[in-house]
């Protein structure tokens, strides 16, 4: 079977198959093969790749799949029908500012907006403070956007997954 | 002083933890209590007993004076242990636990007092004889004042409100433009931060060095030191790595520091287990910082090299009776190291993470401790302190103990939420700290958040998960759905399944 992943920013399409529990999978040309075993234990396997062994989870996060390798390092991947990227094709055009829904990643108190309605927000940017565990945050935006109206009065507390701020997708 | 055999814990998480495993140890019963969101906290797990103090926010359980007060008597505790934070440093919670007639086991009330009091603490370190950093011998009044100071001893300075610590209230100023600048709003930081609004100013040291003393006295008058710490990895000046022996320190060094720090003791008639913080120069020369009055976080580092039980000694200091080992204390064998394990994501500024933790593996092996306050499923709250763990190792040597935490750091498995193992990985790996070469900006200096990137074997492992992943999702398909309708393996955002496991 075929599909198309991004990692790090970039997208390639993979083909991959299984035999038993030999996986091998063909992307840029290189074929990896590792020996898979599913533990029982979540979405959790353990690999095998040219001997040397790995522990991988793997975790459905906000934005597609979160991958944890040997219990501590987390690699974001999302995976998606090769349809999907025809259909987004045929759409064309450069993409802008995605647009999204700021949401407060835990209770705590929001300390003041970084950005006022109309500006035009990058990603990266930041855009809210956050107070929680005794400690101020940075909300930074992913995809970038034009600020809306605040959704919360500043020095008010919010919730977790709390909406904050809307930014609406923006032509580049 | 009657013996001590019920103690109220007057904390949470994993010092909680680790005071009750000693008084369990000890056949002393370890009364727990928690807030609301606290129910299933390990601490409520582990220690004998257990009681409601009220809801989440600090200041109405574990920061309520008179609701663990009237706990304790209540349940007919006999002595109060403080852990750190929370009432650990707090004359009025320990005064108030003498009155209520209970034993508080940690300093008297006077010495907290007169310890947290920064420029009362730098007087008695002076009368001691122990060096302090070179400033103003109190309070600055006027910016005219502290220009005064600034010609006498030169920049750069550091302004630090006297009722300040834990790095908050303090700013480094360059020029005199700076420090004009500066004045006004450090006065007013401290003023709203600690309803004190005195500042001092003293020179500012740039590339220090923290190393600390472990103290024990008992009520006979004797002052033992147990060795030094070095706790000079640090972010927003909180301590990630601590570790003895410090390796900027040599025996003569050691000798001087320990005698120093005792007599600072001796001079304000300290009881219990104490921490005197210095800071280093470049030229290894060491100026009095602060004393803490209680455990520190990094008191296992300690034990790890003398085999002593830093509780147990605290609650014999507080039944009256001496040092376990009299007037000579072990010699420090080894070397030992301590990570804490923080819900945070360094990679976003050290940002505190909350969730679940949904899967965990702890390591284990020769030469490993690790008190942890979390388990499998834990819920961590986010009205608390992050720390969720601190792993420690003993190994023969300074190297021997760092490639040991860099394999029990390996083993370390944590998921669900953002924390700082694989930050760990890098420091503990990285060429500066395996040379010893640390001072508190040493995060300043080396670290990178995209220096805990994945690298391109990270990536092709992502993928083969990733791959794993959608041939879980098609073989689920290949199966014939309650209703008879194949589902496509390629609706990913559809995550539930039909019917059995669900997913985490």
């Amino acid at each position: 079977m075929k599909f198309w992943v991004t990692l790090a920013g970039h997208d390639r399409e993979v083909t991959l198959r299984t035999e038993d529990e030999t996986l091998v999978l063909e992307v840029d040309g290189r074929r990896l093969v590792a020996d898979f075993h599913r533990l029982p234990d979540g979405e959790v396997y353990s690999l095998l790749v040219d001997g040397r062994s790995h522990e991988v989870r793997v975790a459905t996060g906000a934005d597609g799949l979160e991958v944890t390798l040997d219990g501590a390092t987390t690699v974001p991947v999302e995976v998606r029908h090769p349809l999907e990227k025809m259909l987004r094709a045929a759409q064309g055009g450069a993409r802008g500012l995605g647009g999204e829904t700021i949401l407060a990643p835990m209770p705590g108190l929001l300390v003041a907006y970084k950005v006022a309605a109309g500006d035009v927000v990058t990603p990266g940017q930041a855009v809210a403070v956050i107070e929680a565990m005794k400690m101020q945050n940075e909300l930074t935006a992913r995809h970038g956007g034009v600020a809306g109206e605040p959704l919360v009065a500043e020095r008010s507390s919010v919730s977790a997954g709390q909406p904050l701020l809307r930014l609406k997708a923006a032509p580049a | 002083m009657k013996p001590i055999r019920r103690v109220l814990i007057a904390n949470r998480g994993e010092i909680a933890v680790r005071i009750a495993r000693t008084l369990r140890e000890r056949d002393v019963t370890s009364i727990a209590v928690f807030s609301e969101p606290d129910r299933a906290s390990l601490h409520v797990l582990l220690a004998d007993e257990a009681y409601p103090i009220g809801p989440g926010p600090s200041r109405d359980s574990y920061l309520n004076l008179e609701r663990v007060l009237e706990t304790a008597k209540r349940v007919r505790a006999d002595a109060v242990h403080p852990g750190y934070g929370f009432f650990a440093e707090n004359p009025v919670f320990a005064k108030a636990c003498a009155e209520a007639g209970l034993a508080f086991i940690g300093p008297k009330p006077e010495t907290i007092a007169a310890l947290g009091d920064k420029l009362a603490a730098r007087a008695a370190a002076e009368r001691a004889g122990v060096p302090i950093i070179p400033g103003s011998p109190g309070p600055v009044a006027t910016l005219g004042e502290a220009r005064d100071v600034a010609k006498r001893i030169g920049f750069p300075l550091m302004l630090k409100a006297a009722a300040g610590g834990g790095g908050k209230g303090m700013r480094v100023v360059r020029s005199d433009a700076e420090l004009s600048a500066a004045w006004d709003v450090t006065r007013g930081e401290a003023g709203a931060a600690f309803g004190d609004d005195r500042v001092f100013v003293e020179r500012a040291i740039e590339r220090p060095r923290h190393v600390e003393a472990q103290i024990l006295a008992d009520s006979s008058g004797r002052v033992a030191f147990l060795g030094e710490r070095e706790c000079s990895v640090q972010r927003r000046h909180q301590k990630l790595l601590e570790e003895t022996p410090s390796p900027a320190f040599d025996a003569k060094t050691r000798a001087a520091f320990g005698d120093a720090a005792c007599r600072i003791a001796k001079a304000v008639g300290y009881l219990s287990a104490g921490t005197v913080e210095f800071i280093l120069d470049e030229e290894g020369r060491f100026y009095f910082l602060e004393v803490n009055t209680r455990l520190q976080v990094e008191h296992p580092v300690t034990e790890m090299v003398t085999g002593l039980d830093l509780v147990a000694e605290q609650l014999a200091i507080a039944e009256g009776a001496p040092l376990s080992f009299g007037d000579t204390p072990p010699v420090p064998r080894g070397a030992s190291m301590e990570a804490r394990i923080i819900a945070e994501d360094p990679a976003a500024n050290f940002m505190p993470s909350v969730g679940r933790v949904e899967r965990v593996r702890f390591p284990q092996g020769p030469g490993v401790r690790n008190d942890a306050g979390i388990y499998r499923g834990y819920q961590v709250p986010v009205f608390y302190d992050s720390l969720l763990s601190k792993l420690v190792v003993w190994g023969e040597d300074r190297e021997h103990a760092r490639r040991r935490m860099l394999r029990a750091l390996g083993e370390f498995v944590l998921e669900g939420l953002h924390h700082n193992v694989a930050f760990h990985r890098w420091l503990v790996a990285h060429e500066a700290f395996a040379a010893g070469n640390l001072s508190t900006r040493f995060l300043d200096e080396h670290f990178k958040p995209e220096m805990l990137a994945p690298d391109a074997t990270a990536g092709e492992i992502a993928l083969l998960a990733a791959a794993l992943h959608a041939r879980e999702q098609s073989l689920e398909v290949s199966l014939p759905g309650g209703n008879g309708v194949e589902r496509s393996p390629w609706r990913w955002s559809d995550r539930r399944r039909a019917g059995g496991r669900t997913r985490a």
